[in-house]
């Protein structure tokens, strides 16, 4: 009887004190940093439109207004399946992209009774590039292809610092003779809100350079985020011009040093599309 | 004489006897039965059949925005938005049911951490004989017309208008009601003194006069006034503010729904970030003041349904509001006290 009556003890106990678990939230304001994915997830039934441009190259001169004159675009639409999945396509007028992914938050960060350090994310993308080559060689469907898979770990350490790390892999099915089907990459990214709405912003993809052929770089950008609670507006200098995980991550030509650098932005904007569980 | 001091004694105590031992009423007995048995006409939302089957589906209707309904199906979302309680609270609210009094109020959901809100309370609402009242009919007129009188129309308004969702089903509504039947009050609830309860279990009183009585223990309906936000935002209204009722005014009124996954996107906490924000606008003539966003509330705009009602000055007074802006702009002094 006593060991039952403990038993009870114990679970009323751990009951009371799961109610006191805390969740880390906004760790970033957005579900992308710059080119690539955040831990954070739609919430059930919303459905964001996403518009991006990339620009040309400031070091392209007043001419070409210093690169506003060059731009490249991509329409998304992402949704969240549950509070914790979520899935999302898009098209990018670079090399005429179309991308598609999924991925779901398995682990939050939370102090209190439950104590987890991190949130972890998975992601899991794909990207089909439409463009025609010029050698008039029509490729197929399976090598026109790309996936990524990623994990997610971040921590938001007080209110205003998180950071990101994510350790990628790539795989393309058809690519240059100097390139690599298979590309290891590890992500660093960070996000520092000074004002209630207003963070600054880093992303920066340490592929090591056995994977990058001459002319190719490591993709670091930084920005800025303004989140007026329905849409936010992320202003980025970086240098990839590509917005999908295949591009920025293995594909990025210019360099910061020679003022390589792509001024982008992207905006969100979120919609309710069906109930679910507020309290 | 010494005889007559005797019957006059044993007639007083023979008379108190009687007096103590008639009966009163059961204190459990349902406010609105009563006055139903006194002669009171019943209302268009009285339910003649309940059942816990039909309250609990009507419960988690109000507080989950959806249930399963009697075919054995989830019902859709009543709202995309918002739940009942995103705006009503559930249990009693006042202490005293006669008076609208927002300290004794804010006291009372201090001491039991009820959430501060815009909406009446769901507890008692049936026995209430108009619902949306005063100013709301004065700035509304047609579309709450019918409302006004009406708990069904309310409710139904209440789903499709303030909380941005669909028409109510029969089922949901009678569900709904049975829902509401359930937190009717109780003779219990009215705080009747021993000389009332014995007045309304005696013969001697007219009926219309107990009922009379009754009525004058709790408040028939809830008044709304619609006031502006100060004339001057940076000098406020006149009324110093104590920050610490101002603590549990922004934890129980505002962080009721700007919480992490709440109804509102914006989610103000204890940060600084937070606090720092909403001083700094505290003079703008935007919502994002506290002044203009209390009084006045945020409006459902096409793409973007999702809005904060208003405080009326009975849901928060001038002086309340002050003792928020004075937590905002000194919270550790709120912990300091």
């Amino acid at each position: 009887m006593k060991t039952v009556s403990l038993l009870l003890l114990m679970f009323s106990l751990s009951g009371s004190l799961i109610a006191q678990t805390d969740y880390a939230y906004e760790t970033f304001d957005d579900t992308r940093i710059v080119n690539g994915h955040s831990i954070e997830t739609n919430q059930e039934g919303i459905l964001t439109f996403i518009i991006s441009h990339r620009f040309g190259t400031l070091n392209l001169g007043a001419y070409e207004q210093f690169g506003l004159d060059q731009a490249t675009m991509r329409i998304g639409f992402d949704y969240g399946l549950t509070n914790n999945l979520m899935i999302g396509i898009g098209r990018s007028t670079f090399e005429k992209t179309r991308d598609g992914y999924i991925k779901y938050r398995f682990l939050s960060q939370s102090s209190g009774d439950r104590n987890m350090p991190v949130t972890m994310t998975v992601l899991g993308t794909s990207a089909m590039r439409t463009l025609k080559r010029t050698d008039g060689i029509d490729l197929t469907f399976t090598q026109k292809m790309a996936y990524t898979t990623q994990l997610m770990i971040a921590r938001k350490f007080g209110s205003r610092l998180s950071l990101q790390v994510m350790p990628t892999y790539l795989h393309r099915n058809l690519v240059e003779d100097n390139e690599e089907n298979d590309v290891l990459s590890l992500g660093l990214a960070g996000q520092y809100q000074f004002l209630k709405n207003w963070s600054f912003s880093f992303e920066y993809y340490a592929t090591p350079s056995t994977y990058l052929p001459d002319d190719y770089y490591q993709s670091i950008a930084v920005g800025i985020q303004i989140d007026t609670k329905g849409h936010v507006f992320q202003l980025h200098f970086g240098n990839s011009r590509g917005m999908t995980e295949k591009f920025f991550i293995a594909e990025t030509t210019q360099t910061w040093t020679d003022g390589g650098i792509h001024f982008g932005f992207n905006i969100t904007r979120d919609f309710t599309i069906k109930g679910r569980k507020i309290r | 004489m010494r005889y007559s001091f005797k019957l006059l004694g044993r007639t007083l105590a023979l008379s108190l006897f009687i007096y103590g031992s008639m009966p009163k009423p059961e204190q459990s007995q349902a406010v609105a039965e009563l006055l139903y048995s006194l002669g009171e006409p019943k209302p268009d939302h009285y339910l003649k059949n309940s059942s816990p089957e039909l309250i609990q589906r009507g419960e988690e209707l109000i507080t989950l925005g959806k249930t399963i309904g009697p075919d054995g199906k989830q019902s859709s979302y009543i709202s995309k938005y918002y739940v009942c309680t995103s705006c009503h609270n559930t249990v009693r609210e006042d202490p005293n049911l006669t008076v609208v009094d927002q300290d004794a109020r804010l006291d009372y959901a201090r001491a039991n951490a009820i959430p501060y809100l815009q909406g009446s309370t769901f507890w008692g609402i049936v026995n209430r004989e108009t619902w949306y009242n005063d100013d709301y009919v004065l700035k509304y007129g047609d579309l709450v017309t019918a409302a006004e009188k009406s708990l069904k129309a309310s409710v139904e308004l209440c789903a499709t208008v303030c909380a941005q969702g669909r028409s109510l089903k029969d089922w949901e509504m009678e569900s709904i009601l049975a829902y509401l039947w359930s937190l009717e009050m109780k003779l219990s609830d009215l705080d009747l003194s021993e000389n009332e309860e014995k007045i309304l279990a005696g013969d001697a009183t007219p009926d219309d006069e107990k009922i009379t009585l009754i009525k004058s223990k709790y408040l028939q309906k809830s008044p709304a006034t619609f006031v502006g936000p100060p004339a001057d935002k940076r000098i406020g209204y006149d009324h110093e503010g104590n920050p610490v009722l101002g603590k549990a005014i922004y934890e129980l009124g505002c962080q009721h729904c700007h919480r992490p996954n709440g109804e509102s996107e914006l989610v103000l906490d204890n940060t600084d970030l937070s606090l720092n924000w909403l001083k700094r606008h505290i003079p703008d003539n935007t919502q994002k003041s506290i002044y203009e966003i209390i009084r006045k509330g945020t409006y459902a705009e096409y793409g973007h349904q999702e809005y904060m009602p208003h405080y009326t000055l009975e849901k928060m007074s001038n002086e309340q509001v002050e003792h928020l802006r004075a937590f905002i702009e000194n919270p550790t002094a709120a912990s300091v006290n």
